[in-house]
């Protein structure tokens, strides 16, 4: 296998009463920025601990680069991670926190200063880590994943607490990782934030996968949107034709798997008003909105059944 | 391991606290020795003394300052969450502990080494001004008698042995406050707790106790005073760090961290 591939199978993970882990399978390929995307909770930093040996699952296997993390020698040498931006020792300084690390993976001193300049916090190496905004800590947290060089990159939350300027920099690093070939895995559960820069989407919800798929290929559907007075049954009316629909407003609907010309052609059948059908290119947010509430609708569903 | 141990001492030697914390234990120490060796005041009447003993007393402070040390080397990283980070450096958990481990035994030891010379030093000088001098039948304080030079080395092995057994805690415990509880209870609790019964229970229960049996390595000229032979209450006090390590051992590498 490809140093660069992060590979997950059959995951499942239970905390107490909660199901954590239901089963997550996915592949985040080398070359490629796999977006890990889903709501709070939803078992993405779960997830990213079992991949880093941090949590033991219950079932199933993590492997980098067909390693287990725990067979790994010097394992920040072949994965990179960010899992918490908040957990450095407040006494102690930016450098000399990656310092540590560094020795730990007997790397020299030289890499240490090259990734402080790389997340641009040269100026402030010598700064005590305490007083780090939530962005430099972010950027303090992406120098050490970065230390070792490593071919597999994994960002949990790496845009939490950053400034528009740090995020146009975190989206471009991101793509120029990727363009190196390593595999990039980054969470998120704002999906403005990976629209145009993920190349693979990895869609999680209650601790299952709702979708593994290269963006292109999630992205294919037009959306159509309608605006009308009665969306309820709209919606009922559409959902019948076979359409996915999605609560937008209180008057609008956004609809995919039907064309504008069928939509219009449903409600002119049963009689529904409408004030104006329009389409557009399906956003990564319309993506996960109708993956969730297909999830949704299957518990609603079954829930009714009872 | 090797480089684990680099990663250990750099942490350590970059977090600003331990540094002072280990001369603050060497301090309290000396102080408190002298403060003793100060109120001493030795009468034709008192019964047989023990000058090392005497000089060594400030240990049953400073080890409360090792003890902190050591809580402190891996329950600050679980209250930050940069045990996680240390665990995804070294994902093998018991070379993590092993490194820790071994940190807190050389640092342990540097000051104990100096804290116990600074105690025999002041214990050498002041003590033979309250009475214990060799006028009275008592020679001054010297690396040169055994007994005494048991008694050094013994009190450094016992400052180690503290740290060692306050690391395996704190492993256990995860959280700073409670797990300096647990370890000041441990060690100071049970001489209290004796003092409420009548021999042979509370001899009992000074040999078993860790800090009682550990510091029977101090006595020289009263050793038969003491509940359990010198080297055998270090062998207790070994016991109970071993233990607390093997604690910490099993649960950190069964536990998510």
């Amino acid at each position: 296998m490809n140093e660069a591939t992060i590979e997950v199978t059959g995951l499942r993970k239970r905390y107490g009463p909660t199901l954590a882990l239901d089963g997550v399978s996915f592949t985040a390929p080398p070359g490629k920025v796999t977006g890990f995307i889903g709501p709070n909770g939803a078992g993405k930093s779960t997830t990213i601990r079992v991949i880093l040996g941090l949590d033991e699952p219950d079932e199933g296997r993590a492997w980098v680069g067909g390693h287990a993390y725990q067979a790994l020698n010097h394992p920040l040498r072949h994965v990179g991670a960010l899992v918490d931006a908040a957990a450095v020792q407040p006494s102690r300084t930016a450098r000399n926190h990656l310092l540590w690390l560094a020795r730990s993976q007997r790397l020299d001193a030289g890499r240490v200063d090259s990734v402080l300049g790389q997340v641009g916090l040269t100026a402030a190496a010598r700064r005590k880590a305490g007083g780090f905004s939530l962005g430099m800590r972010q950027r303090l947290g992406i120098a050490a994943a970065l230390l070792g060089d490593p071919p597999v990159v994994i960002l949990d939350e790496p845009f939490n607490g950053m400034d528009p300027e740090g995020i146009v920099w975190m989206r471009a690093l991101l793509r120029t990782l990727a363009t190196e070939g390593r595999a990039v895995l980054v969470s998120s559960h704002l999906m403005s934030e990976l629209q145009g820069i993920a190349d693979h989407i990895v869609a999680i919800g209650r601790g299952k996968i709702l979708a593994d798929a290269a963006i292109e290929e999630l992205l294919t559907g037009e959306q159509v949107l309608l605006q009308t007075p009665a969306p309820a049954e709209a919606a009922q009316v559409l959902q019948r034709a076979g359409g996915a629909t999605t609560v937008l407003d209180d008057s609008t609907l956004g609809i995919s798997a039907l064309s504008a010309r069928q939509v219009v052609e449903a409600l002119g059948r049963s009689g529904v008003a409408f004030a104006e059908v329009s389409t557009r290119r399906a956003t990564l947010e319309d993506v996960y909105f109708q993956l969730t509430n297909e999830e949704t609708e299957f518990r609603t569903g079954t829930a009714v059944r009872r | 391991m090797i480089a684990a141990l680099r990663a250990e001492w750099t942490k350590t030697r970059t977090a600003g606290g331990g540094a002072w914390l280990l001369a603050g234990a060497v301090a309290v120490t000396v102080a408190l020795s002298a403060g003793i060796a100060a109120a001493t005041h030795v009468s034709a009447h008192s019964g047989q003394e023990d000058p090392t003993k005497v000089a060594l007393g400030g240990i049953y402070l400073g080890q409360a300052v090792v003890a902190v040390f050591a809580v402190l080397t891996i329950s600050e990283e679980y209250g930050t969450g940069m045990i996680r980070v240390s665990l995804a450096a070294v994902p093998r958990r018991l070379v993590l502990l092993a490194a820790k481990a071994a940190t807190t035994t050389a640092l342990a030891l540097a000051a104990g080494v100096l804290a116990v010379t600074g105690c025999l030093l002041v214990g050498r000088l002041m003590l033979p001004g309250a009475g214990l001098d060799p006028a009275h039948g008592y020679p001054l304080i010297s690396l040169g008698d055994g007994p005494t030079l048991r008694a050094a080395i013994g009190s450094v092995c016992y400052l180690v042995l503290i740290g060692l057994l306050a690391l395996g805690v704190a492993t256990v415990v995860r959280d700073t406050a409670p797990a300096i509880a647990v370890v000041m209870g441990v060690l100071y609790l049970p001489p209290l707790l004796a003092q409420a019964f009548a021999d042979p229970l509370r001899r009992h229960i000074e040999q078993i106790a860790p800090m009682t049996a550990g510091l029977a390595v101090q006595a020289t000229a009263t050793a038969h005073s003491e509940p359990i032979g010198p080297w055998a209450g270090l062998g207790v006090l070994t016991a109970w760090a071993a233990t607390s390590l093997l604690l910490a051992a099993l649960l950190l590498r069964r536990r998510d961290a």
